[in-house]
């Protein structure tokens, strides 16, 4: 341990991280801090001591299998940016600036698990398993379900999110998203799709108050890379599956049109890469 | 309030630090050891003011925005800020003349933070595209200069590095 305090705790090891968090269980589990901190400014959040996973080593970096591909919960989305698995690396590269993106991870966008965050769709589409250490041992979970209503997620007490694990991807994979503004923004409507085997799979961020998918929609998309279906009956699809909030930023209107848009473009990009598009 | 007591090394120089738990680093920085190199703009991550480079052990140095981390997660490790970037009399760097040069600098709160990301650009990359100098000042906001004659101090800078090689 770096440092330990009744309300602060630098592990260097994931034993001594899970000691920490049960010794501390009203701490708040912090790594880079990009999301906790401006929450802190702003009073919507209490803390009663922290936590830190940022010096655990064992939490950082990214490795392969034959078939997954491997990232630690603390990897910071600057290294994301030329992962693989493009659908990941585009949601990384829009994610804040490139003085957050150093210290902003992938395992604290999950367990912000706000409906705008940026790799919760790239995640979903990917299919990818989360891995939850605690006391009782580690536990593989699907990303699908995990979250299970804005901010709220299915880990258990004393558990930190330790990994996730893809199914290794190398074919077209991208996101997108649209904002108030073309710098700095958080998704106002975010859509993240996956191509493989000639099959499309979406999923959509800031489409109801968890990441949504469907395989009603992913059908259609399939047919509008085919070319048996019209964007028009995606769009259609799409509102059927989506069920997004009204709030300062956005309608639920303009969020079911704007997911609409975003899945014609991505599937569109997927026939370009295909050699099957204008 | 002090939770947490640790050390920090801040442009060579290491100081004992008592502060709170989410006592930001760059609260420690302005307000504990008196480090006025890196400015309070936004406080929440969007501005760049107070960009700072760190080395954590193991690490390669990054730059970061100090208001965003928590000062104690940093413990032990080494923090350089724009007073770390000059020449060894003192005098101003490369990117600091251009900056004057180009005309870079109006009200000056952002431009420690833009020399701290540029430097940081031109040294992992030294023959950086337009492009390239924008998306590694992208975190970076000024409100006076419109950012074009920033971005032409940072191509001047790269220029004179380019030549002075060659």
């Amino acid at each position: 341990m770096l440092l330990a305090a009744p309300r602060f705790a630098l592990p260097e090891t994931l034993g001594e991280a899970i000691t920490a968090l049960a010794d501390r269980p009203d701490a708040t589990v912090v790594a880079g801090g990009t999301e906790v901190m401006p929450d802190l400014l702003w009073r919507t959040r209490r803390a009663e001591g922290f936590v830190s996973l940022r010096r655990v080593r064992e939490l950082r970096g990214v490795t392969t299998t034959d078939d997954e591909l491997v990232v630690a919960a603390g990897t910071p989305v600057a290294a994301l940016i030329h992962v693989e698995h493009r659908a990941l690396a585009a949601a990384a590269t829009s994610l804040g600036t490139p003085l957050v993106r150093t210290e902003a991870t992938i395992g604290g966008n999950v367990m912000s698990a706000l409906p705008y965050r940026n790799l919760l769709p790239a995640l979903l589409a990917a299919d990818a398993a989360l891995e939850l250490t605690g006391p009782g041992g580690t536990r593989t979970v699907p990303f699908d379900g995990f979250v299970t209503a804005p901010g709220v997620t299915a880990i258990g007490p004393g558990e930190l999110l330790t990994a996730l694990r893809l199914p290794r991807h190398r074919g077209f994979a991208d996101y997108a998203k649209v904002g108030r503004r073309n710098a700095q923004f958080v998704a106002t409507a975010s859509v993240a799709a996956v191509a493989a085997a000639g099959r499309v799979r979406l999923a959509f961020g800031n489409a109801g108050p968890t990441p949504v998918r469907s395989d009603a929609v992913d059908a259609v998309a399939t047919a509008l890379l085919d070319g048996t279906a019209t964007p028009e009956e995606l769009r259609a699809a799409v509102d059927a599956a989506v069920d997004p909030p009204t709030d300062p930023v956005a309608s639920a209107e303009y969020r079911r049109h704007a997911l609409g848009v975003l899945a014609v473009r991505l599937v569109v990009r997927a026939q370009v890469d295909a050699g099957l598009g204008s | 309030m002090a939770d947490v007591e640790f050390e920090l090394t801040v442009d060579g120089t290491t100081s004992a630090v008592e502060a709170g738990f989410s006592e930001s680093l760059l609260t420690v920085l302005r307000d504990r050891l008196g480090v006025r190199g890196p400015k309070v703009g936004c406080a929440h991550g969007r501005c760049g003011a107070c960009a700072v480079s760190v080395t954590v052990p193991g690490e390669d140095a990054h730059v970061l925005c100090a208001c965003l981390v928590p000062a104690a997660i940093v413990a032990g490790c080494a923090v350089s800020t724009i007073a770390s970037i000059n020449g060894p009399d003192g005098e101003l760097s490369d990117v600091q003349e251009a900056f004057l040069a180009e005309g870079a600098v109006q009200c000056g709160i952002c431009t420690a933070g833009f020399v701290t990301a540029a430097t940081e650009l031109l040294d992992t990359n030294p023959d950086p595209t337009r492009e390239e100098i924008e998306g590694a000042l992208y975190g970076n906001l000024c409100r006076c200069t419109g950012y074009g004659r920033i971005v032409a101090a940072v191509e001047a800078a790269a220029a004179g590095r380019r030549e002075a090689t060659s």
